[in-house]
């Protein structure tokens, strides 16, 4: 028998596929109708065509990891549902630890244990939309969760495997409002040019940048390894972190781009992941631009949620410090989520230190305006800057350095 | 504009856009060819590209190319490389070069799938490399560098079932490269299992076939290695005509000159690069458990004899040396490597593949090697002594009688 396995977004014979399955949902939609049951089948196929074949053990995974996130959630909804009023910190906490548990013990095995594979792909996705909705059943922002509009949540199907991470909320909006006509004519523009400049980005430019460019610097930089007394640090390294950023960065916005496309036929107004990060002028920009969904989830979730913590507890007065404190955690949780090896938790370092360098200088230069001059070049020079701060911060987080001084 | 026109304007670009990819990718573009130039370029210049299309061996094989098939030595292009000489004095022959670092007999076999049936009764020059015969055999990972789907669904399309058929669909499948696409995958599963593949296959694996011969086609000349300069170049430091003395001479003038920064006859660019220092004090006594007499190579090397006898291509072998002063150090043993080369020509001449320069000891030969394991100078030299003839002269016709023992596990493991 013929065991087939298909990775989202990956080959030419997925998009026709995916667009011929998509087809009857685009016909209801354009009249005004959204087929729910052939949604559900739908999403079951192409699950069953992401994580069937061999690759059937996420498969398994998958379905326990979801059984048991429901009813962590449908229990966590009953009891702050049942009075509106039972809302106690600890309940809360508890919930929050055991929607964790499981991408945790992921995120842990490998360092552990090499060559067990527990978890499958998109684990970090669908933790990401369980705990957001937990915090939001506790501040009361959700009050009525529906299990089956939550699973399709979760299971949506363009974005399991790597996002945008979209909201409940707003999710559940654009699922009961079905557009009207006109609307859903300018979705499907969008979808087809989000599809295209896809295309664009992942199999053009991502190509280039990934598949050519950087074996060739990868190669060339780990000939000259022993420079500079073995730190390695030679052109081809520095070709290689802009080369290794800027494929990260078409690699992953061309992904997105095709997730919300996809999105859009659907009628579903998936987040933007990104926004020219690269353009960013600064630290702070840079990370409202880049990775957008994550950077926000981090934003509301982390960041807002530690500050609020401890200036209710008081045990830290200075806002400054407050907030300097706060990115370091944000940023600190960040790169353990990205993987428990140094360069991931140096890059969450560094993005933190960064963040908080930033942070002081803008307040330096808010204070002395009228000495610090601000024009097109000063423009250009801190988006030149950024720039390189970040893809020196791409670099660590490439491992590349690890394999350059320890393998 | 009516709500007609609006998804025209979105979807018409997108259906003409695939009209346009389907028809590129689907006719047959036959007037598409290569000039000559741009053929003797591709010969020789050890591309990927060319040893996993087809085209370029096709059309070179019409002409009067010949395959020179093994690995790394090819990329030793010193003046006396086989296909410096054949192009400094315009023989009767010209070198298509096949193979490179890390290719071995399983990927030789599938390139092989492309020539046919241009290498039916043709020759062939067909290095050795005893290293390729270790205790794992082919490595996945240059395996697949040197694979293309073209090689297998040229195979699968043309697979008669026999021992040889299901030997080649099982180590594919051992392979990733075999399990990359899942309808070449199981095409060759059930031609594992000794099945016939089905009329589906047949048609999904014909069309990609089109598919993939276009973007041979179109991409494989281009971006190619300009050996082609390094080999002109060094023809101009040899003799004006094609003269055994004069190049001995040269070959031994050369060897002299290069080999003066080691004790081990080692090229003195390669000993700079590669072993000065720490490198090589590390690589004292560093081979002596190295083992080349078991390996599932030798039914690798199997299907490619078998697949010549098919062909009844004329081949010449050539066993290389391997340089003494080099092993003495790293502490290879010589009776296992006197037992390797010995395995491996019975093999060849009990099923009549008779035409084998066995250089295996000749390795204390002075400008024999230009470095550790390849042929250089004089031993390309050497080699050209016995090839030149075979390929300008009338050979008897080959008689071979192939032995399906060669690809069992008894084999694999026996000594002689």
């Amino acid at each position: 028998m013929l065991v087939i396995n298909l990775q989202p977004y990956s080959s030419p014979s997925y998009f026709i596929l995916l667009l011929l399955a998509l087809l009857p949902i685009i016909i209801g939609l354009y009249h005004g109708k959204r087929l729910k049951v052939y949604e559900t089948i739908f999403t079951l196929v192409f699950l069953l065509l992401t994580f069937g074949g061999d690759k059937w053990e996420q498969g398994v995974t998958l379905i326990g990891y979801i059984i048991y996130q429901l009813l962590l959630t449908m229990i966590y909804a009953h009891y702050r549902g049942k009075t509106g009023r039972a809302n106690k910190t600890h309940v809360f906490v508890i919930a929050v630890i055991l929607a964790i548990i499981p991408l945790a013990i992921v995120k842990a095995t490998p360092a552990f244990a090499h060559g067990i594979t527990v978890g499958f792909l998109g684990i970090s996705y669908l933790t990401f939309k369980t705990v957001q909705v937990i915090m939001e059943l506790r501040d009361g922002t959700i009050k009525d969760l529906d299990w089956k509009l939550y699973l399709h949540f979760l299971l949506f199907f363009p974005t399991i495997s790597s996002g945008p991470i979209d909201r409940y909320r707003r999710f559940k909006d654009d699922y009961d409002n079905i557009p009207d006509r006109s609307a859903y004519i300018e979705d499907l523009k969008k979808a087809v040019h989000y599809l295209f400049q896809g295309f664009l980005y992942k199999y053009i430019l991502g190509y280039i940048f990934g598949t050519v460019l950087l074996p060739q610097l990868s190669h060339l930089a780990m000939q000259q390894r022993g420079a500079f007394g073995g730190l390695g640090l030679s052109w081809p390294l520095i070709g290689y972190m802009y080369d290794y950023s800027l494929y990260l960065f078409f690699d992953f916005a061309g992904y997105s781009v095709f997730a919300i496309g996809i999105s859009y036929f659907m009628g579903i107004h998936t987040p933007i992941n990104f926004n020219r990060p690269f353009q960013a002028h600064n630290i702070k920009d840079f990370w409202n631009r880049w990775h957008m969904t994550l950077s926000f989830w981090f934003r509301d979730f982390i960041f807002m949620r530690f500050t609020f913590w401890i200036m209710k507890k008081r045990w830290i007065k200075n806002r400054v410090r407050i907030s300097q404190l706060a990115y370091l955690v944000n940023f600190l949780i960040m790169g353990f989520w990205h993987g428990l090896t140094w360069y991931y938790i140096v890059y969450g370092l560094f993005h933190a230190f960064a963040i908080i360098i930033n942070d002081i200088w803008l307040r330096f230069k808010k204070k002395h305006q009228d000495k610090i001059p601000s024009n097109t070049f000063t423009k250009y020079l801190s988006i030149f800057i950024t720039f390189n701060v970040v893809c020196f911060s791409f670099l660590i987080f490439s491992g590349f350095l690890d394999k350059l001084w320890f393998h | 504009m009516t709500n007609g026109k609006k998804l025209w304007q979105i979807f018409g670009p997108v259906l003409i856009a695939i009209v346009a990819a389907l028809v590129i990718f689907l006719i047959p573009w036959q007037g598409l060819t290569p000039n000559k130039h741009a053929v003797k370029k591709a010969a020789v210049s050890m591309s990927t590209n060319v040893y996993r299309g087809e085209q370029i061996k096709d059309i070179a094989l019409k002409e009067n190319y010949v395959p020179f098939i093994g690995s790394s030595e090819l990329s030793r292009m010193d003046p006396l490389h086989p296909s410096v000489l054949a192009e400094k004095y315009q023989r009767d022959y010209q070198t298509l070069l096949l193979g490179g670092p890390g290719s071995q007999s399983l990927n030789h076999f599938f390139t092989l799938q492309e020539m046919k049936p241009a290498i039916r009764n043709k020759k062939v020059v067909f290095i050795i490399s005893p290293q390729w015969f270790t205790k794992g055999g082919q490595r996945p990972d240059a395996f697949g560098y040197y694979y293309s789907p073209l090689q297998a669904i040229d195979w699968v399309l043309n697979a008669k079932d026999s021992v040889a058929t299901r030997y080649a669909a099982r180590r594919l499948l051992a392979m990733p490269s075999g399990q990359a696409s899942p309808m070449i995958t199981s095409a060759i599963e059930k031609i594992a299992a000794g099945q016939k593949i089905s009329g589906l296959d047949r048609i999904w694996l014909s069309g990609r076939q089109r598919i993939l011969r276009n973007e041979d086609a179109f991409f494989s000349s281009i971006r190619l290695d300009n050996n082609l300069q390094k080999i002109v170049k060094a023809g101009k430091q040899l003799p004006a005509t094609d003269n055994d003395r004069e190049l001995m001479q040269l070959a031994t003038k050369l060897g002299q000159e290069n080999t003066t920064n080691n004790q081990f006859g080692i090229k003195n660019s390669f000993y700079n690069q590669r072993l000065r220092g720490k490198a090589v004090k590390n690589l004292a006594n560093s081979q002596s458990h190295i083992d080349y007499r078991r390996s599932p190579e030798y039914g690798d090397f199997q299907l490619v004899l078998q697949q010549f006898a098919a062909e009844n291509v004329d081949v010449q072998f050539v066993l290389p040396p391997i340089n003494q002063k080099w092993t003495n150090y790293t502490g290879l043993s010589m009776p296992m490597w006197r037992e390797t080369t010995a395995k491996i020509k019975k093999q060849l001449t009990s099923q009549g593949f008779n035409h084998i320069i066995d250089l295996s000891a000749d390795g204390n030969q002075d400008y024999y090697m230009e470095d550790t394991i390849h042929l250089g100078w004089r031993g390309w030299l050497r080699m050209d002594e016995s090839v030149k003839p075979f390929l300008t002269e009338k050979q008897q016709k080959p008689t071979y009688h192939i032995n399906n023992y060669y690809f069992t596990k008894t084999w694999e493991r026996s000594l002689n």
